[in-house]
């Protein structure tokens, strides 16, 4: 089926590592941006404060309405005219990357989903955490550190492992504003060697393996992050959920 | 450059191009739900036999169709099936010949995977009794699905029905890559043609909003519609109902993508 020589293989394969490596670096960053912005928002925008209530709304509301790729396109033709506007001369000299743009597009539209997880899991966080910690004059610092968010990742990590398993399925879409990451390599590889299935299928395993690979590890950080809620010993619920 | 970066006279003036867009956009999600919900059916049936023959191959469909990238799976189709002789000559060429076929058959099949799983997700959680009671009452295996297990599979899954089908239509999106002229490739059409970087796609994500809005609203009236035997009970609720139906109602509806 197959008229490659080995020389060529290995050739296509070392421009696959490299996007495939791009596109891990790329989901990588991405998700930890958005993580970090997600909780951020999540725990202020549990204020009681009517206007940031308001812009909660209105953010997440557009950014769960809106395809991620207009977001990309959006950030990656628009980025320098809204630095410009912000930052003024000095922001104009700053030129958008397609890796830039992917980052700031999937940080802005998943912090809106994980920030939206964080406060379902703050909210059904017993009332008597936040009083406990007030009781014992802790500061708020320390109280959302150490007291309140160990707690509500754990609730929130099964919808946190739904948005990873999500978004890494919309990296690929960066490749659309010019990335050279995985399926771009596979899309030039499938083109000049004329073994579309070849390429485009062997890219699509490795979304899917990265992705098994992840949410075993996913049942894993769950099970450790159980483990002082669960009565029964760690064998035996591990062994009834296989 | 004006305060807002909108120009609304190139947002006037594109409007009908934009519309049409969204007319596609519309086509190719409609299109691939029906056939995606369609060949759910089966392949959830073949999945949950006993029989391994049967349940192992939709179970590797299921993996393969939720697992890849949409993109590749467009690439698959759109570069793949080209490639295959066999289908250039037969009937099927109709299909794959056209950039609109390729994509069609792309997000069927993914459509199909993720609607496998709610499904079974959703047939799975009707409880056993009701299922023993209707079979001590002689009621056949097709009426017990039809008139038992549907009714109330559709009530488990309707959320994750409606999480899926406003995810699914953003993902539309990327059918622009095969030429297709959808909402994303207007827009990106007139940006090429203007260089204004905010006017043509801030309108198509506007438009794009109202579209998964306007779903959202059509899965929220139909879930009050499938629960209206329980509002009954609860009449103090009922008042305030009419209410609920601002923007926080509807953000608080995207509480889990899958």
């Amino acid at each position: 089926m197959t008229n490659l020589s080995p020389a060529d293989i290995a050739g296509y394969l070392r421009q696959l590592g490299e996007g495939a490596l791009v596109t891990l670096e790329l989901f990588l960053t991405s998700f930890a941006a958005a993580f970090v912005l997600g909780v951020l928002i999540g725990v202020i925008t549990l204020s009681k404060n009517r206007f940031v209530r308001a812009a909660w709304r209105v953010y997440a509301s557009i950014f769960m309405g809106v395809p991620s790729l207009l977001v990309i396109f959006l950030v990656y033709y628009g980025g320098s005219a809204m630095l410009s506007a912000v930052f003024g001369e000095f922001g104009a000299a700053i030129d958008i990357s397609p890796f830039g743009a992917g980052v700031a597009a999937f940080a802005a539209v998943y912090a809106a989903y994980i920030a939206e997880l964080v406060r379902g899991a703050i909210d059904n966080l017993p009332k008597g955490q936040f009083e406990g910690a007030r009781a014992l004059a802790i500061p708020p610092a320390v109280m959302w550190g150490k007291v309140i968010l160990p707690q509500a990742m754990r609730l929130a990590l099964p919808g946190l492992v739904n948005v990873w398993s999500f978004m890494l399925k919309e990296t690929p879409l960066v490749s659309l504003a010019g990335l050279q990451d995985l399926v771009a390599s596979a899309k030039i590889a499938a083109g000049a060697t004329k073994e579309p299935f070849l390429f485009f299928i062997a890219t699509a395993l490795v979304f899917i393996a990265f992705s098994a690979l992840t949410l075993k590890l996913a049942t894993v950080l769950e099970i450790r992050l159980d483990r002082g809620i669960r009565r029964t010993p760690a064998r035996a619920s591990a062994g009834a959920e296989a | 450059m004006s305060g807002l970066p909108i120009d609304f006279d190139l947002a006037w003036r594109s409007l009908p191009e934009l519309l049409a867009g969204l007319q596609v956009t519309v086509l190719i999600t409609v299109l691939p739900l029906l056939f995606g919900l369609a060949l759910a059916f089966p392949i959830c049936f073949a999945r949950m036999s006993a029989r391994r023959w049967l349940s192992l191959p939709a179970e590797l469909f299921v993996v393969f169709f939720r697992g890849a990238p949409l993109l590749i799976l467009l690439y698959v189709v759109y570069y793949g099936f080209g490639q295959i002789a066999l289908l250039r000559e037969g009937p099927l060429w109709l299909l794959f010949g056209s950039p609109f076929g390729c994509a069609i058959v792309a997000l069927t099949f993914n459509h199909a995977a993720y609607m496998t799983e709610v499904l079974r997700g959703s047939l799975l959680a009707v409880p056993g009794g009701i299922v023993e009671a209707s079979e001590a009452l002689g009621i056949s295996r097709r009426h017990i699905f039809i008139w038992v297990k549907m009714p109330l599979a559709i009530r488990y899954g309707l959320k994750a029905y409606q999480n899926e089908v406003v995810s699914f239509v953003k993902g539309t999106a990327i059918v622009s890559v095969v030429t297709i002229t959808d909402l994303t490739a207007v827009a990106n059409g007139i940006f090429e043609q203007t260089y204004d970087p905010f006017t043509p796609i801030l309108c198509a994500a506007a438009l794009y909003w109202a579209f998964i809005n306007l779903l959202r609203i059509g899965f929220e009236l139909w879930g009050r519609w499938l629960g209206r035997h329980q509002r009954e009970e609860a009449s103090p609720l009922t008042a305030e109902a009419p209410r609920r139906f601002g923007l926080r109602r509807l953000s608080s509806l995207a509480k889990a993508m899958l």
